[in-house]
Formats: C-alpha cells, sequence, structure tokens
C-alpha cells in the first residue's frame, strides 16, 4: 500500500514537473541570449540604415558646392574619395562579430566624416553658396542625418552592453556555453568619430 | 553558493549606478507647455495648450512645448531625443510626437521629431521653422511670439489636408477601442497560474531548490522592475502624458 502511494505521487510530479520546468527554463533566461542578438543585430541595421542615407545625400551636395566653390577642388575630391571608399566596403550581419571587418568600416566611415567636416567648413567661406536655399536644405538634412548616427550608434552600443553582458554572466553563461556556442560577442565602436577628426575652420 | 550569487548581484549593483550617474534630469511633464525656464506667461501657456490639445484630437500628434533651465553639459540634440524617449511623446504605435525644445540661457532651440514624422516634418521643414519663424523672434527676446509662430507652423505642416484629418480621426478612434480589458487581463491570469503551479512545485519538492529559485525570482523581478516605465495613455481635460512614442534623433536646432 504505502509503496503504491509513494509511486503514484511521484508520477504526479513529473507530470507536473515537464511544464514547469519549460517555465521555469524561460524564466531563466534560455532565450535571453537569441532575444538580445537579434535586438543588437536591428540596431545594427538602423546603424548601417544611417551611414546608407549620409552616403545618399553627398552626391547632391558635392554637386550643389561645386557649383558655388569649384576651386575647393581638393576638399571636394576628398569627400568623393571617402565616400567610395566607405560604400566600398561589404557590410553584413556578421561584421559585428568580426573585430576587423568591424574597424575597416568604422575607420572608412570616420575619415567620410572628417572630409565631410571640412568640406562643411570650407563652405563657410562662400556667402552665395551659404544663402543657396538647396544648400540650406542639404544642410540640415546632412545634420539631421549625423546626429541619427549617433543616436542609432548609442543604441546599438547599449544592446551590445546588454548582449555581451548576458554571454558572460549568470545564468546566461550557463547557456552560452552550452546552447549556443557559436555566439560570439559583438564589436562595440570605441572612439566617438567626432572626437577623432574635429573640424578644422581656417580663418 | 553565497559568493557565486554575490558576484552578479554586485555586478549588477554596480551598473545600475554607473547608469544612474550618467543619465540627465528631466522636468516632469507636468502638461503640453513644460515652461521650466519660465519665460511664458499664463496666457501663453493656456493658449498654446489648447492649440495642442487640438492639433492631437485631429490627427493624435503629440507636440510638446518645453524649455529648459540648463541642458545641464550635453548637446541639445542629445538632451532632446532622451527627453522626447522618456516622456514617450507620440503614440505608441505611431511614435507620432514632436517636441520643441527651448534652452534659453545656452541659447539654443531645437525641434525634435518622433520616428513616425520624420517624413512629414523633415530635418529641412524644421530647420525653415527654426530660421524663419523663431529665430528672428527669439533675437530680440520675444520667446513667447517666436514659439507661438513655431508652434503655428508646426501644427500647419502636421495638419495636412482635411480628408488627411478625417483618417487620422477615424484611426483614432479605433486606437482607442483596442486597448480592452481583457487584454489587460491574460498576463495576470498566466503570472497568478504560473505561481500556483510553482507553490504545487514546492509542496512536492520543497527545501533547498524551493529556496534558491524563489530568490532566483526576486531579483528577477526586483532589477526588471527598473526598467518598466510608465505607459501612459492621452487623457482628456487637464492631465496629459505621453503615448509610448520614440525618438531617433530626426528633426534640427539653431542657436541665435
Amino acid at each position: 500500500m504505502m509503496h503504491r502511494s509513494a509511486q503514484c505521487s511521484w508520477r504526479a510530479g513529473i507530470v507536473l514537473l515537464v511544464p514547469l520546468l519549460a517555465l521555469f527554463l524561460s524564466g531563466c533566461g534560455i532565450n535571453n541570449i537569441p532575444t538580445y542578438e537579434e535586438q543588437a543585430k536591428a540596431k545594427w541595421s538602423e546603424v548601417q540604415n544611417q551611414y546608407q542615407r549620409r552616403a545618399d545625400l553627398i552626391p547632391n551636395l558635392v554637386e550643389t558646392v561645386k557649383g558655388y566653390a569649384q576651386q575647393e577642388k581638393s576638399v571636394l575630391e576628398g569627400v568623393t574619395e571617402a565616400r567610395a571608399k566607405a560604400t566600398s566596403i561589404q557590410v553584413s550581419a556578421d561584421t559585428i562579430t568580426d573585430p576587423e571587418a568591424f574597424k575597416k568600416f568604422q575607420d572608412a566611415q570616420a575619415q567620410l566624416t572628417g572630409a565631410l567636416g571640412r568640406l562643411l567648413a570650407v563652405s563657410e567661406n562662400y556667402p552665395d553658396l551659404k544663402s543657396n536655399q538647396n544648400f540650406l536644405a542639404l544642410q540640415s538634412q546632412l545634420e539631421g542625418t549625423e546626429n541619427r548616427i549617433a543616436v542609432a550608434r548609442r543604441d546599438y552600443i547599449e544592446a551590445v552592453r546588454v548582449y555581451n553582458t548576458e554571454l558572460r554572466t549568470f545564468p546566461g553563461v550557463i547557456w552560452a556555453s552550452t546552447l549556443y556556442k557559436s555566439d560570439k560577442p559583438m564589436q562595440e565602436f570605441t572612439v566617438a568619430e567626432d572626437l577623432k577628426q574635429p573640424p578644422q575652420v581656417k580663418f | 553558493m553565497l559568493r557565486r550569487a554575490l558576484l552578479p548581484a554586485l555586478g549588477w549593483l554596480s551598473l545600475t549606478c554607473a547608469a544612474a550617474a550618467q543619465t540627465l534630469n528631466f522636468p516632469p511633464l507636468s502638461g503640453r507647455v513644460v515652461d521650466e525656464a519660465g519665460i511664458l506667461d499664463a496666457s501663453t501657456r493656456d493658449g498654446l495648450t489648447q492649440t495642442l490639445a487640438d492639433l492631437e484630437q485631429k490627427t493624435t500628434d503629440q507636440l510638446v512645448v518645453v524649455t529648459l533651465r540648463s541642458l545641464q553639459g550635453t548637446s541639445i540634440e542629445d538632451y532632446g531625443y532622451q527627453l522626447g524617449r522618456a516622456w514617450q511623446i507620440g503614440q505608441k504605435d505611431k511614435n507620432n510626437g514632436v517636441l520643441l525644445i527651448v534652452a534659453p540661457n545656452e541659447r539654443k532651440v531645437r525641434i525634435e521629431v518622433g520616428y513616425g514624422l520624420e517624413g512629414e516634418l523633415t530635418d529641412a521643414v524644421s530647420k525653415l521653422i527654426i530660421e524663419n519663424s523663431i529665430l528672428p523672434r527669439f533675437k530680440v527676446s520675444d520667446y513667447a511670439g517666436g514659439i507661438k509662430r513655431g508652434v503655428e507652423d508646426i501644427v500647419q505642416v502636421l495638419s495636412g489636408d482635411a480628408q488627411e484629418w478625417q483618417d487620422r480621426a477615424a484611426e483614432r478612434v479605433s486606437l482607442d477601442d483596442a486597448v480592452s480589458p481583457d487584454q489587460a487581463v491574460w498576463p495576470l491570469i498566466m503570472v497568478v497560474l504560473g505561481g500556483v503551479a510553482f507553490l504545487l512545485f514546492c509542496a512536492i519538492w520543497g527545501g533547498f531548490v524551493c529556496r534558491a529559485i524563489l530568490q532566483y525570482v526576486i531579483f528577477v523581478m526586483l532589477s526588471s522592475g527598473r526598467d518598466s516605465s510608465r505607459q501612459g495613455s492621452f487623457g482628456g481635460g487637464g492631465s496629459f502624458s505621453g503615448g509610448g512614442g520614440s525618438f531617433g534623433g530626426g528633426g534640427a536646432s539653431g542657436s541665435w
């Protein structure tokens, strides 16, 4: 009699345990790593998106400036070259886990930021250009895009911080070392671009 | 065992402390016009509030005017999008919020545009409004006039044509209906069921495992409680709160 009832409660326990185990596993963050990974990837595509938008604005800007400031050939060429270099780099979702590719992307974009800063600084010297409506519109769009890039980068850095932290802290570290072995930490932007190359203003 | 639990707890604590040290202080969202710098008189404030309430009624767009005593050492662009996110201006599924931010002490003004309105109130249009309507008045210290004109222009851009208003008004009604009490109750039921199941589990297994899990659950609840932020709805009459909208750095700035 005793033996039987003990077996019964064991069975009941196991029946209860199976759905509970699933519940607890999700409570223990078994889904966190893929969730955070997807979030960080989404933020990364926003970063790419905004850089692309900037690249799309540049040809128009260069054309407009050319009309008023032809003698600034070297600055204009610098922007065109930097843009060509930045857009030639193949970027994918894998770029963020590959330190070398990521650094290449970051450097190319930083170079473009610097070249653009020089172009805008130089255009200050041309009053006709500065009062051109087309130029003003392009300039404000470019400023807006730079600002969006800054926001997107910061959102990405935050998402990566959360993801990388999950890979290395309890309980995420358990899942990282068992179920998600192939998941690598993601790269963060190192130095703020605008700090790297301050725009040169000549008087 | 204790040591292993202590380490992540300490790490978590120091992380939240570091994050807290970096965050900016935002004024409370006391209405559609938040005059922290004290540059608007009561009648202007009331007039603006009415205009802004009408705009939301017609288009569901939330436009908020805010004057700041200080930018706390950061740029107005940096402050702006964070303030918009903190206040959650704009409807949650449309991100259709706009902030007109004035920092008289730093002599900076900005129109911060939520994700959903970047196509209508573009950077270039925002810049034009700032340059043509706001800055000329700010330069002669006519803050009330500049803000009024800026708000009028933004409202004009956002209002579009009559057909669009009607479409949006229809959407707004469905938006109101969308939040039914049924949906709000479900998560609660889940939590209660989960709790009951947990207690059953404890009754059968008991002891050490239970206590460990309970401790972990409490830890998780404590840490997630920090992140959950208020989800406001737009109220009629006096009370006003953000609808859950978000910002990504759209808009334009100017200085005088």
